[in-house]
């Protein structure tokens, strides 16, 4: 049987190609469930007619295409060659181990047997490498304890660690179930990631689908729902919004160029997909069947009647050394509104390589190419961050990161990562970035971020620069000396040089410096002038020695002083972050420790309860 | 126990004997990571892990293929008995490398060194990001030792035993040098430090005698078996240093590695220092030095290739394993045919 690999003609991705997707809100759920199940066979027939084959030989399809077509129950007989190709060449770690699990699981009836026992051995004879980080633990032992489920009662010397299949699944679900305990009582450590959620959502759904074990099966389910509904609260129209533990200049500047996008399309349809489904996207497809988009997560991202403040806690990833903590706190803020999306972290050291501290989003009609975000931060490039979670030694790890998906890492106009010596505040739209620099540092200044997509730029006499992006104003003072220079971009980890894609970094070459943002939509003003008019006519003062402090009245009255190093204050009271929840506002809430989320949309409550491992759904009258 | 006198006796005889003879009366491993650029999940093209020196001087994969090797030991009873350590943990293989088990759980990743008790062969060390487990049935079981080590500052990036005395280990930590002399059961500081202690290494001459390198407060000697310590001046704090060896051969001599500093050597008990980089690839990226039984001095130069001198580093030569990266240098007395 010919495949459509071998004759060339793959399908086009429509939801990429065409126009962005109608956002009404869908109230029949027969027809909310048949959307979403024709977005997933869209992923599923595209990549299984061969897009992104890079060969032609129908033998050699690859494992994602492998996996597609086994969910269809295409092309059988060739999807057994294709195993046995691929398993010719294994990889060595978790993003190899959950695509073979796929495969094996899809497999089980159609694969032939010498298909299957390619899989296994593969098991056997190939050392498998844990990873590092979060994401890596997580789809590393989701696969080992599906494939120990798979391959019961055998023998330690059929495994590639030694380890017996009851040994394996015991080593895996219980590091599942702590990660899950952590997860749900002090907060993710890779915070809404933009591509990262990819690597948490599949194996969960693998585990919902394919464990034999109930618990871990309801398990899945429930940190899917836990996932997916902080996804859907801090999207705006299907993009992610604020602040990011790990993600990349690609999505910080482009807000839904990233996989979280795919997510919003596939679960809510609100968003188109990004190009090639996301790429690892299209194993959620292979099993997505298998899970039901709860309505109450339905709707609290797409049905969104008021603005809204969300107030979370997480947690920085593991912190090896220099560092007080082993996880220290995450403070975050996210402020949604139709037009525009505030959010924020604290600020300081998050992630070593990939944080995004906070910005402003503004709503886009079609998201696609659109620079829809502002922000500044301090280009942070420190070995000493590196080593605090890599077991790095100091010189070697800028260089290496820089080769190893993360080109703009040491980059003095880069416009991703995260400081120890950036503080921030938020109150609703109003944002307060402070710097306090110690000389010395690699790259003394900070860079703002002005999109190709703002219109009306002015420079003030005030010191405010206004502009508009979309429908949504906005004024952002710089608290030092500056200039421009045209923003370059690196598009994509391995890229090699910087191109210019339009926009600008305004660069500020000073040591104690910061930047207010305030925002507003467009229909709150006559035009754009009463805009500025207001904003003028806010007090404001500053001083940056001995370190930045701003007290200032911001466009929706509130008082806020914040000094660098100090708690900051909204109407003459001090901000206690120590007190804050888990999750806090009016769709997620729950409590530290609680090991369980109350998610709310109007009538609908839904409460995942990790306790006792129950699923609650409630209608208010 | 009469294997393990022997073991100790050839450890000895090693430690004072310059071996010029054609075929050496030791064996040397090496750690080494041949992938370029490799990352997590990335296939892995080339031979890495453990491999073995040769008669003719070829370097001879043993084992396993993993790109995150930190270092190799074995049981001074049973060679067969091997345990290294990796980016999973450690593992342990009982039959020569044929087999291996992760030997940790979960809550254990990348560790930095592994090291067996010459004295109490049953006891295994191994060095975490987080602190310091103990094994003291072969790797059967392994739990945490901590106790003495501050809650914050535990990174170990090494232990190395004092094989003078079952139990007495020093562990080189991020906030200093820490030593216990009942088998972990308690640490305390010995030489409390600001940042990383990357290496410490006891004379195979003088078992009093022991070295320290570090981050950012250059390198240190003990006379007195660990307890007090004293700057070595001449050896700069500008970089950071990666691990320090001596020539077992000769007494005076002494190496260290730095990735901004590249090779210094001592030729006089660490009196004085030399640079060492003629001959070495550009920048001089060291990443770590090590001394085989014979005087030969080896470099390994990041991602360059392994470099050895025969005259301890006035020149170099190219040796094989382009691309390389070696964690660690180990020697041991050649086993029986």
């Amino acid at each position: 049987m010919l495949t459509l690999a071998s004759t060339g003609t793959a399908l086009a991705q429509p939801a990429f190609e065409a126009g962005p997707p109608d956002r009404s809100v869908i109230e029949d759920a027969a027809q909310r469930r048949a959307e979403y199940e024709a977005r997933v066979n869209e992923v599923l027939n595209w990549r299984a007619s061969g897009a992104m084959v890079k060969t032609d030989d129908p033998g050699n399809l690859g494992l994602a295409v492998v996996a597609c077509k086994l969910a269809l129950g295409q092309d059988l007989e060739n999807c057994s060659l294709s195993v046995l190709k691929a398993m010719e060449e294994p990889g060595t770690g978790p993003f190899w181990m959950f695509p073979s699990v796929c495969v094996a699981y899809l497999g089980r009836e159609s694969l032939s047997p010498e298909a299957q026992a390619s899989i296994r051995d593969v098991w056997r004879t190939t050392r498998q490498l844990r990873g590092d980080t979060e994401n890596h633990w997580v789809m590393y032992y989701a696969s080992l304890y599906l494939m120990s489920e798979l391959y019961p009662n055998e023998p330690a010397e059929t495994w590639y660690n030694g380890l017996t299949s009851e040994e394996n699944l015991a080593e895996s679900k219980a590091f599942l179930i702590d990660w899950m305990d952590m997860t749900t009582t002090i907060g993710q450590g890779e915070f809404n990631p933009t591509h990262y959620i990819g690597e948490y959502a599949i194996p969960m759904l693998f585990l919902a689908s394919w464990s034999e074990d109930p618990e871990m099966r309801q398990r899945g389910k429930m940190m899917l729902d836990w996932l997916f509904a902080e996804l859907g609260n801090i999207t705006l129209n299907g993009v992610m919004r604020g602040p990011n533990s790990r993600t990349d200049e690609g999505s910080v500047i482009e807000r839904w160029n990233s996989l979280s996008s795919y997510f919003s399309w596939v679960l809510f349809g609100n968003t188109p997909p990004t190009k090639g489904y996301g790429g690892w996207g299209v194993y959620f497809a292979t099993v997505a069947k298998n899970y039901q988009v709860p309505e109450v997560i339905y709707r609290l991202a797409t049905d969104r009647k008021e603005d809204f403040v969300q107030r979370d806690r997480a947690r920085i990833r593991r912190r090896w050394r220099y560092s007080e903590e082993l996880s220290p706190p995450v403070y975050k803020t996210q402020y949604l509104r139709d037009d525009y999306a505030v959010g924020s972290t604290t600020g300081g050291q998050l992630d070593p390589i990939q944080a995004h501290a906070w910005d402003v989003s503004w709503d886009e009609p079609d998201p696609r190419g659109k620079h829809n975000t502002m922000f500044s931060l301090h280009p942070n490039s420190s070995s000493v961050a590196m080593q605090m979670s890599f077991t790095a030694y100091p010189e070697p790890w800028i260089k290496g990161v820089t080769n190893e998906g993360k080109p703009s890492y040491d980059s003095p106009d880069k416009v991703v990562g995260s400081s120890p010596f950036e503080q921030v505040f938020q109150d609703l739209d109003t944002v307060v970035a402070l710097y306090d620099i110690p000389e010395g540092t690699r790259f003394p200044h900070i860079n703002g971020f002005f999109s190709k997509d703002l219109v009306n730029i002015t420079e003030d006499e005030s010191g405010w620069i206004f502009a508009q992006g979309g429908q949504t104003y906005l004024a952002y003072r710089p608290l030092a000396a500056y200039h421009w220079i045209p923003y370059l971009h690196y598009s994509g980890g391995w890229a090699k040089e910087k191109l210019p894609i339009g926009g600008q970094l305004l660069t500020s070459p000073h040591l104690k410096n910061g930047t207010i943002v305030q925002a507003a939509s467009v229909d709150e003003f006559a035009n754009f002038e009463a805009f500025q008019d207001a904003i003028h006519a806010l007090p404001l003062e500053f001083n940056l020695e001995p370190v930045p402090t701003v007290k200032m009245t911001s466009l929706r009255g509130k008082q806020i002083s914040f000094t660098f190093g100090e708690a900051p204050q909204v109407n003459g009271e001090a901000i206690n972050y120590a007190n804050w929840k888990l999750f806090e506002g009016p769709h997620l809430n729950a409590e530290i420790g609680g090991r369980k989320l109350t998610i709310t949309h109007g009538k609908l409550q839904r409460v995942l309860d990790f306790n006792t491992l129950t699923i609650s759904d409630t209608v208010t009258p | 126990m009469n294997s393990l006198k022997t073991f100790l006796i050839l450890i000895a005889l090693m430690a004072s004997t310059t071996i010029s003879t054609a075929t050496p009366e030791y064996d040397f491993y090496i750690c080494a990571k041949v992938n370029r650029d490799y990352v997590i999940g990335s296939k892995v093209e080339t031979v890495n892990g453990v491999f073995k020196r040769g008669d003719d001087g070829s370097w001879n994969h043993q084992g396993y293929n993993d790109t995150t090797l930190t270092a190799v030991a074995f049981d001074p009873r049973d060679r067969n008995v091997v345990y290294t350590s990796a980016n999973n943990g450690l593992w342990r293989s009982l039959d020569g490398g044929k087999h291996w088990r992760i030997c940790n759980d979960w809550d254990m990743t990348e560790a930095r060194h592994v090291a067996v008790d010459p004295n109490a062969p049953d006891h295994v060390y191994l060095s975490l990001p987080d602190g310091i487990a103990v094994s003291t049935d072969r790797a059967q079981t392994l739990v945490r030792r901590e106790n003495g080590l501050p809650e914050r500052g535990k990174y170990t990036q090494r232990v190395t035993i004092d094989r003078t005395q079952a139990g007495r280990v020093f562990a080189a930590c991020e906030v200093g040098v820490y030593l216990t002399e009942n088998g972990a059961e308690s640490w305390r500081c010995v030489l409390p430090t600001k940042e990383m202690v990357d290496d410490i290494q006891q004379s195979p001459h003088n078992s009093d005698h022991w070295l320290v390198v570090t981050q950012s407060a250059g390198a240190w000697s003990s006379q007195d078996r660990g307890l007090t310590w004293k700057q070595i001046e001449g050896v700069p704090s500008s970089h950071a240093l990666y691990n320090i060896t001596f020539d077992p051969t000769d007494p005076q001599r002494l190496a260290i590695a730095s990735w901004g500093l590249g090779v210094l050597t001592s030729e006089d008990g660490g009196k004085t220092w030399q640079d060492r980089n003629a001959g070495l690839p550009e920048p001089h990226r060291v990443w770590r030095v090590g001394v085989d039984p014979d005087g030969r001095l080896y470099a390994s130069v990041h991602k360059q290739t392994l470099f050895y001198s025969d005259d301890f580093g006035r020149t170099w030569q190219p040796d094989t394993l382009k691309g390389s990266l070696v964690n660690y240098f180990l020697t041991l007395p050649k086993l029986a045919q």
